[in-house]
């Protein structure tokens, strides 16, 4: 097969058994002291400060990351335990998600010494929380047609104009890294002339409007951007060299376990309700399901490997987001061929209510991160076919 | 792939490159001059120690050589006697055939065996019943057995059975590979008493086998057709120009890679020595649910073209149509695997995952 596809086997990591055994035993004391429940697609919904904070405490954000900006210097592999551990347990980590995830690794890559002591500490500790700003109202899959602009003024200040959507949980949240113009499109270049701008939501001119999706849950936001004054030394890495910083991030943004296991709640309420009934389409079907789980970690744990190495490995991970997240939808409709159960948010049945809220979310799994009609393109790329 | 390993790949490659490609017919039920040249250079023995008459060599060694050979759609039993009946037999202190003679296993039918002392000792048993659906029946000189244990007894007796001279009923799977019944009509032959696990490590050793040749064919069928859509022009241009079929050969991708990743961590978990039955139903189930995807875009992109017998695509194609329910059909590891992971209790279905591989 095509070499930028295929990544070696992640070597097994003791370590990353020894901090998923700390981090099950602190969810399971957590579940039983009621500080969280378990709900399905909880990166994305379950905002909860005070449960990030803890995390925070222990040791369990920026675990990569260099100890003089609050890092741990761990592994991918032990990061990726403990992101697993998280979301398999369905628990509230949405708030410091994309902080931890992408803004951090990005401004370890392409920040100033002075933006990374400021934020990344804090980041760390579980107290400073981050958004995505790269889609826009006319620009989703397109993203080199976004129209956000950046101008310098007389003082070396950047003012800000333009919209972002879809931008999660920007309500709750402190920074956002922005992907703006700062330089006129040139069609026969579109993806010059782009930058990210490290952007305080705090400041003047930023507006917050909710986006709220279909079931009436507020998590996306319109955040528009009124003549907001960004000051000089808030430029992420280099003017110009937005677009290829956003493929680098793009990598952390796909290549994780939340790409296949936003829905894992449900398949764990349903492990209960076939273990209860011994029913045979419930086992097989628990079995396929597993076994699709099973590839998809692994195609994980390599790129967690492949990023210990120090690659970029931004192919593999679209391919991975792509059939994870063809994963997590399917769960739900796998589940429901094989248990006669009614989807409500107000069933008495555990799983009724699972099914409810994955099935509620489930257009989201496979547009958000770039549709899975954009990773499809990333990796004909990778087979070389354009 | 350790270098041993790459070795070994390229002197396969290098015989499979010296043979046309192998049209299985009942009068010609499988690939007798391939199978010379293999075990001329010691492939035959390859993972096999040499103290017991293979080539040396590790379990890895032994996946490389059966993995080339399913790619490139060999109609030999290397992967049943390099992967399963081999290893079985060396781990029931049984003595192993000459590797130059194929050696199969059979698991499937009803067949029951019952301790003998015809004066050679002890270990000698004889097998009655019939097993069925046996990879290379007719063509294998040793099968392996895989049978039930006298009553009363817990577990399976795997004991060596010389195929000459039993009675066969012929059966193939899609691609023509024989998978016929063997009537045991109680020869004496030397097995070993295999206790429930270990008995299900045989069978987990078949499925893997299997999912071990799946992984390899089902990356060369996706190799061919990116190849095909690149050279294949409609109007005006190669059809891989075109987003549709860009697409269906990204989905091909992902499902191959997903099954390459699974398949791989299965392998390693048998080589560090675990238990490996639900790693290998896992894989098993994996890799025969990708078939389903990577079959039928393959035709798909190749056109009316890949469905002739003239075209090569379909050596590969029938044979996953096949591998995927044979040494345990998809539905039997996929209830395997499911009732596993609930072993123990509602609630143990995530740390259960986070053991197999």
């Amino acid at each position: 097969m095509s070499s930028s596809l295929a990544l070696a086997p992640a070597p097994p990591s003791e370590a990353a058994e020894r901090v998923r055994a700390e981090v099950r035993e602190f969810l399971a004391a957590e579940l039983a002291a009621g500080t969280f429940t378990t709900h399905v697609d909880t990166w994305l919904s379950g905002v909860d400060p005070a449960f990030s904070r803890k995390l925070g405490q222990r040791g369990w954000l920026g675990m990569t990351w260099p100890q003089r900006y609050g890092g741990h210097e761990r592994s991918a592999m032990e990061r990726y335990a403990v992101t697993e551990e998280l979301l398999a347990a369905g628990a509230p980590v949405a708030a410091h998600w994309i902080a931890d995830r992408q803004s951090g690794p990005n401004l370890l890559r392409y920040g100033t010494e002075a933006q990374r002591q400021a934020i990344l500490p804090r980041i760390a500790a579980g107290e400073c929380y981050f958004v995505i700003g790269m889609s826009e109202p006319d620009s989703g899959s397109d993203l080199a047609s976004i129209r956000t602009r950046a101008t310098r003024d007389a003082g070396g200040d950047w003012v800000v104009n333009g919209a972002k959507v879809w931008t999660s949980n920007a309500h709750a949240s402190h920074y956002g890294i922005v992907l703006v113009r700062t330089s006129p499109l040139d069609p026969a270049d579109r993806h010059a002339g782009l930058s990210q701008l490290l952007v305080d939501l705090s400041l003047p001119g930023i507006t917050v409007n909710p986006i709220r999706i279909l079931d009436g849950g507020h998590h996306f936001n319109e955040v528009v951007f009124d003549d907001v004054v960004v000051p000089g030394d808030m430029l992420l890495g280099e003017e110009g060299a937005g677009w290829h910083q956003v493929t680098a991030e793009l990598a952390f943004e796909r290549s994780g376990p939340e790409r296949f296991l936003s829905t894992y709640p449900l398949l764990a309420e349903f492990a209960r309700r076939a273990c209860d009934s011994g029913d045979a389409a419930q086992q097989a079907t628990l079995g396929r399901l597993s076994a699709r789980l099973l590839a998809l970690r692994q195609l994980s744990l390599r790129i967690a490997a492949a990023l210990d190495r120090g690659e970029v490995p931004d192919i593999p991970a679209a391919l991975v987001k792509d059939v994870g997240t063809t994963f997590e939808a399917d769960v739900i409709d796998e589940i429901r061929r094989v248990v006669a159960v009614v989807p409500s948010l107000d069933s008495p049945d555990p799983l009724g209510r699972a099914l409810a809220e994955a099935q509620l979310h489930a257009p989201g799994y496979t547009l958000r991160g770039g549709t899975n009609e954009i990773l499809r393109g990333i990796v004909a790329r990778g087979l070389g076919l354009r | 792939m350790s270098e041993h390993a790459d070795l070994v790949v390229g002197t396969v490659r290098d015989i499979l490159a010296a043979h046309e490609a192998f049209a299985l017919t009942p009068e010609r039920p499988w690939d007798a001059g391939l199978w010379a040249d293999l075990a001329d250079a010691g492939l035959t023995g390859v993972g096999l120690p040499e103290e017991a008459g293979g080539s040396g060599g590790e379990l890895s060694d032994a996946v490389a050589v059966v993995r080339t050979l399913a790619a490139g759609a060999a109609a030999v039993p290397v992967a049943e006697q390099l992967l399963v009946a081999g290893p079985a037999l060396l781990a029931a202190d049984l003595d192993l055939p000459s590797p130059e003679e194929p050696l199969t296993i059979a698991t499937g039918g009803v067949v029951h065996a019952e301790p003998v002392d015809d004066g050679d000792g002890p270990g000698r048993w004889t097998l009655t019943g019939t097993a069925t659906d046996v990879a290379w029946s007719g063509v294998a000189r040793h099968v392996a057995v895989l049978a039930a244990a006298p009553a009363g007894i817990e577990g399976a007796v795997l004991a060596l059975v010389d195929a000459e001279g039993l009675a066969t009923s012929e059966a193939r799977n899609l691609a023509g590979e024989p998978r016929g019944s063997l009537v045991l009509g109680g020869a004496p032959a030397r097995g070993a008493l295999l206790s429930p696990a270990r008995a299900a490590e045989v069978r987990a050793r078949y499925a893997l086998a299997r999912a071990v040749q799946l992984a390899a064919a089902l990356e060369q069928v996706l190799d061919l057709t990116v190849r095909y859509a690149g050279e294949r022009e409609q109007f005006g241009r190669p059809i891989a120009r075109f987003q549709a079929v860009q697409m269906e050969l990204a989905e091909m991708a992902g499902e191959v890679t997903a099954v390459t990743a699974l398949v791989d961590a299965a392998v390693q978990t048998l080589a560090r020595g675990e238990d490996v039955v639900l790693a290998a139903a896992a894989a098993k189930v994996r890799a025969g649910a990708a078939v389903e995807v990577v079959a039928r875009l393959a035709h798909q992109v190749h056109g009316a073209i890949g469905f002739t017998q003239e075209h090569r695509l379909h050596h590969l194609t029938r044979r996953c149509w096949s591998w995927r329910d044979e040494a345990g059909s998809e539905l039997t590891w996929a209830t395997v695997l499911g009732v596993g992971l609930l072993a123990d209790g509602p609630d143990g279905l995530w740390p259960a995952l986070t053991r197999v591989v």
